[in-house]
């Protein structure tokens, strides 16, 4: 027999079946236009922003992103579902397409059909196992929703019609094929290469062939509106993120990973700075709010979220949305909230596991610009102090700035007034200058650095804050006088390699500077001592130990530097028992942000947290790369009581205990 | 309604002093200067009464070139024009001389209401505030720690020993002296802070307003002695306390 079927079969395929049906699927599509180009005038209440450079490489990236599935993959369990329920419903969407392009184009004006023998084989197995596989994935999804129903996941109308509407198209379009072979197919070799609707063909045997003809007509034209009413819907419910999310990754951000936005301070014209408003973000901002499809995966990742404090990074973008929907002169601040705006650590967890590409730092972080800059608010006094301080002294410490240099005393560098003659500048930053605890860490680098013959010079006291803290906490004038000075006397000084020991100087002096000018190779010290180690500048012993390692947020998600601080401490001789939530996956100290000036008044300490994830490695070392982290980790280990049993250090202390 | 409110930049007091070559005052090198904080009290109080009755304020320093960056911080915080002082010596006046130039500078220009803080962070005189006043004739109100005005009269409170308050009401025009506690300085807005670089800051050279000579010479200043550590007292509580007693007695002013 011929390995073929009839298109159209039983519908007939004259003018009583194709013109309604087009007419049905332009007034679909013509819907569906019109509900984009409502919101896309929403979106268009927000601020430029240019997004659409490299558009090649913009598309080449969605189509892997949107047909790999790669981002919502990161996930295993939901994920895995919905990837596989994706490339169900797509495989049959395309074999929808190829039977339009034969039935109304190739077999209508060129007697071509293509849909026979092998090929026809092929497409029918294929898309009876992608329906069913998209049955069984939806079912699994619903499951999850509504019997397992994970905390925090938010179920609205939306849903409840999503899978309904697409759990009737698919069963209804294995009843019509069932029908359909019942009649035509049942009993020749063909049927065997459409095995689920052979199944339902079977157990529709006993019914009378009237019946069958008049059941598969009914149900097809009903799938057919379903499908338009897929197709038609979809600006006005979740399934938009068809679209949407696909164009977030199109949109993304492809700058250097978490920087913001430089405010140009000379602008006379400004009135007005940071976001009050949804009209004073980004279009980009407002559109992200279409682009979430509320999978939580951020919330779930927010250290403040995780210790109750009233911030969802979903909810902030779900309130943009909101209000720029329905009343965008609302205070934008006042809806989200204060408490929420200044719990971000910005530790990125969120930004990084979204599979759509929605942005949810810089939009905190606007937020706070318009608190501080416009309004002098801050989320406590002892912030504002610290704010005064950074003024007065350049740390936030309230340290007299003439004191700087001086934790180097007998190590025998000089700062570069005295001798410009050096290999490299460390860039010591404010706490391992004027902290007691960090500057041991200071003092380790430096015994690494005269081991491995590395000249170092300092600023010594005129080195500022790097204004980082002040930066995220929204204080993006400060921070910039703080840069401009930093920037210029490290240019006065013709500076050309820097090493830092902290992640947030060497992210502000790597990333922020670049773009007021700052012009010179910046490395972190991890990168920088794995360099030595591996030239065999630097000799460690490496006589075993037990340990494990926490990814600061910003040398691991901010600049995905994973690797060389694991190499580091194997080359010291560690055994690292990982914690479970390492890497990308690593949860924040809480001290990011511009949090560390300031008190964490709500909920539970998130440092608290971390080092009983630490404890629970039973390794009783906790290493570390970041100031903050150590800060956090040492006043974390006495609130939780575990000081004797765990020791938090600094890579660089480790490394320096074991020099050969 | 026509405001003065007068400050001065000192030193951060995290900073290490040294004496200066002269040994009349500390080494005024490598160290980081700020709006004496009594001041900052002073000039908030005049910021919130010029915003509640639309009055002109006008804020005045006495000092070198450095003390305009922290007369921009006051304009910043809102005040509507500077009166910049120029003396590279004023460390060396004593208080009577710094009186006198503010005198010499207020007098007849009928200032309704003039704010200072009750002492400065460095010499801690307690005493240019209150000698304004005399020079003026009017009256002053110093330590406060709460202000009002309304229907054209002032009511303060002014911080005693124990943690009494005293309840003061005058008439204008009245100097008052402000003391922790009055109020909360505010972050000076962005906005604020470029308008400030816009408003006008006079200079006037001290040697135009000084008339009147010092009463008092500085001799020479330095570090105190240091003594030997303190004395631990333990044992039973109620020994304790005898010993201490004893101690305050015999050692101390104390108890007389």
């Amino acid at each position: 027999m011929e390995f073929t079927r009839e298109i159209y079969w039983n519908i007939g395929h004259g003018p009583a079946t194709v013109v309604p049906m087009y007419l049905l699927a332009a007034a679909a599509f013509a819907v569906l236009a019109y509900g984009f180009l409502r919101r896309l005038k929403t979106y268009r209440l927000g601020k430029p922003m240019h997004r659409t450079d490299r558009p090649l490489a913009r598309f080449g990236g969605m189509l892997r992103t949107m047909l790999l599935q790669t981002r919502v993959l990161r996930v295993k369990g939901p994920g895995v579902a919905h990837a596989v329920f994706f490339w169900g419903f797509f495989l049959l969407f395309l074999g929808t397409g190829l039977i339009v392009v034969q039935a109304d184009f190739t077999d209508l004006f060129f007697d071509y059909v293509f849909l026979k023998g092998t090929f026809y084989k092929i497409f029918s197995i294929t898309l009876d196992l992608a329906g069913l596989a998209a049955i069984l994935m939806l079912l699994g999804l619903l499951v999850r929703r509504w019997v397992v129903r994970p905390p925090g996941l938010e179920t609205r109308m939306d849903d409840f019609v999503m899978h309904g509407l697409l759990l009737a198209i698919l069963l209804t379009g294995f009843v019509i094929e069932g029908a359909r072979m019942a009649v035509t197919e049942l009993g020749t070799p063909l049927a065997l290469w459409s095995p689920v609707g052979l199944a339902i063909g079977r157990s529709l045997a006993g019914t009378s062939p009237e019946l069958l003809l008049a059941m598969h007509k009914g149900l097809w034209w009903f799938h057919l509106v379903l499908a338009l009413l897929f197709i038609g819907l979809m600006p006005f419910t979740k399934f938009r993120h068809i679209l949407t999310t696909s164009a977030g990754t199109f949109l993304a951000d492809r700058g250097p990973v978490g920087k913001l936005t430089t405010i140009d301070l000379e602008n006379e014209e400004a009135e007005s700075f940071g976001a009050a408003k949804v009209t004073d973000l980004t279009w980009k901002d407002i559109f992200d709010a279409d682009a979430c499809t509320l999978c939580k995966r951020c919330q779930d990742r927010c250290p403040a979220h995780a210790t109750d404090k009233p911030l969802s990074p979903m909810q902030v973008v779900q309130r943009i949305g909101e209000l720029a929907a329905e009343t965008p002169q609302t205070d934008l601040i006042d809806a989200v909230g204060r408490d929420a705006i200044w719990s971000c650590t910005t530790c990125r967890a969120c930004q990084d596991i979204c599979p759509a590409g929605v942005e949810h730092v810089g939009k905190i972080v606007e937020m706070r610009r318009n608190l501080v800059l416009m309004e002098g608010e801050f989320p406590g006094e002892e912030v504002m102090t610290a704010m005064e301080q950074l003024e007065v002294n350049g740390n936030p410490l309230g340290m007299g700035y003439a004191s700087r240099g001086e934790w180097a005393e007998g190590l025998g560098v000089k700062s570069l007034a005295e001798d410009a003659e050096i290999d490299i500048l460390y860039f010591v930053g404010c706490y391992a200058s004027f902290d007691k605890r960090n500057i041991a860490v200071a003092r380790s680098f430096i015994t690494l650095c005269r081991a491995a013959g590395i000249k170092v010079g300092i600023l010594g006291k005129e080195e500022k804050c790097c204004g980082e803290p002040a930066r995220k906490m929204g204080n993006e004038y400060l921070y910039q006088s703080l840069a401009t000075e930093n920037i210029a006397t490290l240019q006065g000084h013709g500076i050309k390699k820097i090493v830092t020991t902290c992640p947030h100087c060497f992210n502000t002096l790597n990333k922020d500077y670049r773009d007021l000018g700052l012009d010179c190779r910046v490395q972190s010290h991890p990168e920088f001592l794995a360099g030595l180690v591996a030239e065999g500048r630097l000799a460690v012993d490496g006589e075993p130990f037990v340990c494990t390692y926490h990814d600061s947020c910003y040398l691991g998600r901010h600049n995905g530097m994973y690797d060389a601080p694991r190499e580091l401490i194997a080359a010291a001789g560690g055994k690292l028992v990982e914690m479970t939530k390492n890497r990308d996956q690593a949860f924040c100290c809480s001290a990011g942000g511009g949090r560390i000036l300031a008190e964490e008044k709500l909920g539970t300490r998130i440092n608290i947290k971390r080092v009983e994830m630490a404890a629970a490695t039973g390794t009783g070392q906790l290493l570390a790369n970041c100031p903050f982290c150590l800060t956090m980790f040492e006043d974390g280990v006495k609130g939780a009581n575990i000081e004797e049993s765990m020791k938090p250090r600094d890579i660089a202390e480790l490394l320096a205990e074991r020099l050969q | 309604m026509k405001l003065l409110v007068c400050i001065k930049q000192v030193p951060d007091m995290e900073s290490k002093f040294k004496i200066a070559a002269d040994g009349l005052w500390y080494d005024r090198s490598d160290l980081a200067w700020r709006m004496n904080e009594y001041d900052e009290y002073g000039v908030e109080q005049a910021v919130q009464l010029k915003e509640q009755t639309g009055g002109d304020l006008t804020v005045l320093c006495i000092g070198p070139e450095r003390v305009k960056e922290t007369m921009k911080k006051a304009l910043a915080m809102g005040c509507d024009r500077g009166v910049h002082i120029a003396d590279d010596a004023s460390h060396l006046k004593d208080p009577f001389e710094i009186a006198s130039i503010i005198a010499e500078f207020a007098g007849g220009k009928d200032f309704d209401l003039i704010f200072t803080g009750m002492q400065s962070q460095d010499r801690g005189s307690v005493q240019v505030g209150v000698m304004v006043a005399e020079l003026l004739n009017i009256p002053a109100v110093t330590t406060i720690v709460d202000f009002a005005f309304a229907a054209g009269k002032v009511t303060v409170k002014r911080e005693l020993e124990g943690g009494i308050k005293a309840r003061v009401e005058t008439d204008l025009p009245v100097l008052v002296t402000c003391q922790l506690g009055l109020n909360t300085p505010r972050y000076p807005t962005l906005p604020n802070i470029m308008k400030a670089k816009k408003k006008e800051l006079l200079t006037v050279a001290a040697t135009d307003l000084y008339k009147a000579g010092g009463l008092q010479e500085t001799v020479k200043i330095e570090f105190p002695v240091k003594k030997s550590g303190g004395l631990f007292l333990e044992g039973e509580v109620e020994s304790i306390a005898d010993r201490l007693i004893g101690i305050l007695r015999e050692k101390t002013a104390v108890l007389a």
